[in-house]
């Protein structure tokens, strides 16, 4: 049989067109994610949004790729030089201006605008992301260090409640008996103790860590004080407590041998490794000194978009749009019941949110959480000022080591603060 | 008509072709210690020339500047200080437990064939693993085993913080360094312990040694060679140690625990300053070639066995 040339020139045409126009109806838009949200029970709420999404929006797959906060700092800048950096990843407000500082990021004001329309951003959640002519990440979820406490324990030692720091002294004292511990506290290099002694600061009336021009004022009276007043406090924590990080003290405040500690939460530890009641679970704000107002450090962690593509920038829009609807928002949140809150209006009330059987039945504390972190401050974003050098302070836990210096190498807190003035001005450098 | 010529092959001689026949043996070898020592090790003196601070950003050369801040550093010299008493600490302890394990395990006992095998297993397991295990272990407020067990014993009255002071944090670090390695050492000198002859002990037996002399004059002097390779291999590998000491104390308390390898992972990677990690780098790796060659001078074996 003798076939003609148009013939098979059309068969092939055919084919290719139809090939073609396949691969166009196929064509996806990929996004991955990079976040630090590591045990499992999030990265699987985590994924059950993917998927949904994912479903209801068959021309974009979102992926998610969990990060460790630990490497991050490291991991991150070497994956954009390397050219495989993900293209979305999570941020707290100091990595931020590391990223930013490398041409990494897409400033993100137009999609922050939209959705705080829609739902109304807390400006305290967008601030920190928010400078060098920019916003650099749109606000996620929001968290506060409170003092948390075993309610039967304070009551069997006739203590209140500490709302000032000659309370919290007398308190922590008196708890301290029979292989009690009256406070847990850390004071290891790490990220937690930075926290927790910054949380001290704040109460001490040291929440500035610069000047307005930009130059540190870790040196101080105040900053002194917090110190004493840490090293004292640190005199009743268990010996291990200066290895610790946060799963550590949770581990504690959970056997009851830590009556107090310091932490953003212990809900889910409490609720599901010991038989507590709920109402026996306290916390409050974090006490301060005579000559400070109070308050806590508080900070909103975020999502950074690296790619520049217009197609993904599209594709993040639709996500986050999808993220934070409150229907969607309040399981996002829930991923950690009681740890992570929201930073818009609508989040705040939505139904998702507070119907979480276990926020349901903490929701007492989770409204103290809420009300503490109204006072929350973040070194190096305090006062409407934004100083993005604080990434390299951070970094390197100097504020921990400061507390080191006090509470274990027994250094005078004024001449520690003198100290790590220095480290902290070599650091900016 | 004559075979078509094959002028280079008539050309060399059989020990040539032997020659060449082993270079090309070892040239997939060569190629990957360029690709992965001297590549990098160039890669490096480059970075620690310019002023790079977070990696991927732009930078210009500013000569030996790294170098000079370095070797200007009290704080460098104070880690190379405690790196070297980390190296000492982990030789003394490692080899003191290898050596008992491998002079127990070359016993024959019921189970030996077992435990030989099982005694690889703190080594095998990841670190993270054992870091994890130490931490639960070691723990004061609740679930430690350690604590328990030195208060039941008389030993402690009140629970131990291990990690509490540079010096306890220190000694720490050591035990739990060389409770992973000391497997490694103990295998290489069984497999040494058990090749020497066992009748030159009972040679020996015979003409009335006893078992330190036995010891001292017949395994040591067999032993050496291992000894040296272990000695020399032991020491750097020990020396380049990260992941225990990050992952347990992160360099604290203070810096009392910061030692090369985590003075130089900090700086590049918490101090955001990659060309002065890198200067850090290229002088460690002088410093452990000098090493190097000081200890093969002075300890290689001076006989075969």
């Amino acid at each position: 049989m003798r076939i003609r040339t148009p013939v098979i020139l059309g068969a092939v045409t055919a084919v290719a067109v139809s090939a073609l126009s396949v691969g166009a109806a196929q064509a996806q838009t990929e996004l991955l994610i990079w976040h630090m949200e590591q045990p499992p029970h999030r990265v699987d709420r985590i994924q059950e949004l993917l998927d949904e999404f994912n479903a209801a929006n068959p021309n974009i797959v979102v992926r998610q790729e969990p990060q460790n906060w630990g490497e991050i700092y490291a991991k991150a800048p070497a994956a954009v030089a390397a050219g495989n950096a993900p293209d979305l990843l999570f941020a707290i407000p100091d990595f931020a201006p590391l990223m930013q500082g490398i041409g990494a990021l897409q400033p993100v004001d137009d999609i922050v605008a939209g959705l705080d329309e829609a739902h109304g951003f807390y400006d305290a959640a967008v601030e920190p992301y928010a400078y060098g002519g920019g916003v650099w990440a749109v606000p996620l979820y929001n968290m506060a260090i409170s003092l948390w406490y075993h309610r039967p324990m304070l009551e069997a030692a006739g203590v209140e409640p500490p709302q000032t720091w000659d309370d919290w002294a007398a308190a922590v004292e008196a708890l301290s008996a029979d292989g009690v511990h009256g406070i847990g506290l850390p004071a290891n290099r790490h990220l937690y103790t930075d926290q927790t002694t910054y949380a001290v600061m704040v109460n001490a009336g040291a929440s500035e860590l610069y000047n307005d021009d930009g130059t540190v004022r870790f040196e101080s009276a105040e900053t002194a004080a917090a110190l004493e007043y840490y090293g004292r406090l640190f005199e009743f924590s268990p010996p291990d407590s200066a290895n610790w990080t946060w799963g550590e003290a949770e581990a504690c405040f959970a056997s009851q041998t830590c009556a107090m500690i310091l932490q953003f939460t212990v809900i889910t530890t409490y609720d599901t490794q010991t038989d507590g009641d709920p109402a026996d679970l306290g916390v409050t704000a974090i006490p301060h000194a005579a000559s400070s107002d109070g308050g806590t450090i508080s900070y909103s962690n975020g999502v950074m978009l690296l790619t520049d593509d217009p197609e993904k920038r599209a594709a993040t829009e639709a996500f986050l749009t999808f993220l934070m609807e409150p229907e969607t928002y309040g399981r996002f949140l829930n991923m950690e019941p009681g740890l992570f809150l929201p930073v818009t209006e609508s989040g705040a009330e939505a139904e998702s949110f507070w119907s979480d059987p276990m926020v349901v039945r903490y929701r007492p504390q989770i409204e103290t959480m809420l009300e503490n972190s109204q006072s929350g401050r973040l070194f190096g974003f305090t006062s409407g000022n934004i100083f993005p050098s604080i990434a390299s302070i951070s970094a390197q836990n100097l504020i921990a080591q400061a507390t080191q210096a006090v509470v274990l190498d027994d250094m005078d807190p004024a001449e520690a603060a003198t100290e790590i003035q220095e480290r902290m001005e070599d650091a900016i450098r | 008509m004559p075979p078509p010529s094959r002028p280079t092959a008539r050309r060399l001689d059989r020990r040539q072709r032997e020659a060449l026949l082993g270079f090309l043996f070892i040239a997939p070898l060569l190629l990957w210690l360029v690709a992965t020592i001297v590549w990098p090790l160039i890669a490096s003196i480059h970075l620690s020339l310019q002023d790079v601070r977070v990696i991927g950003t732009d930078s210009a050369f500013v000569g030996l500047d790294n170098y000079g801040r370095v070797l200007g550093d009290d704080r460098f010299w104070e880690a190379v200080g405690r790196s070297g008493i980390w190296i000492i600490g982990n030789a003394v302890l490692q080899t003191l437990l290898a050596f008992s394990a491998a002079l127990a395990l070359k016993r024959r006992f019921p189970g030996v064939r077992v435990a030989r095998t099982w005694i690889i297993l703190s080594w095998i397991v990841p670190t993270v693993v054992a870091v994890v295990i130490w931490r639960f272990l070691l723990n004061a407020s609740g679930g430690g085993l350690i604590n328990p067990l030195l208060s039941t014993l008389g030993i402690t009255d009140a629970g131990v913080g291990f990690f509490s002071s540079g010096e306890t944090a220190f000694a720490t670090l050591v035990v739990i360094n060389s409770w992973r390695w000391f497997p490694f050492i103990t295998v290489i000198l069984l497999a040494a312990l058990l090749r020497v002859p066992s009748d030159l002990y009972e040679a020996a037996s015979i003409d009335g040694a006893s078992a330190a002399a036995q010891f001292r004059y017949i395994t040591l002097p067999l032993l050496q060679p291992t000894l040296f390779v272990v000695g020399l291999i032991g020491t750097l590998l020990s020396f380049n140690v990260f992941d225990v000491i990050w992952l347990l104390t992160a360099g604290g308390p203070s810096s009392d625990t910061t030692t090369v390898p985590v003075m130089i992972y900090e700086t590049a990677f918490k101090q955001f300053r990659l060309s002065q990690a890198a200067a850090m780098s290229v002088i460690t790796a002088g410093l452990l070639v000098a090493f190097a060659a000081f200890f093969v001078k002075v300890a290689k074996p001076k006989e075969a066995f």
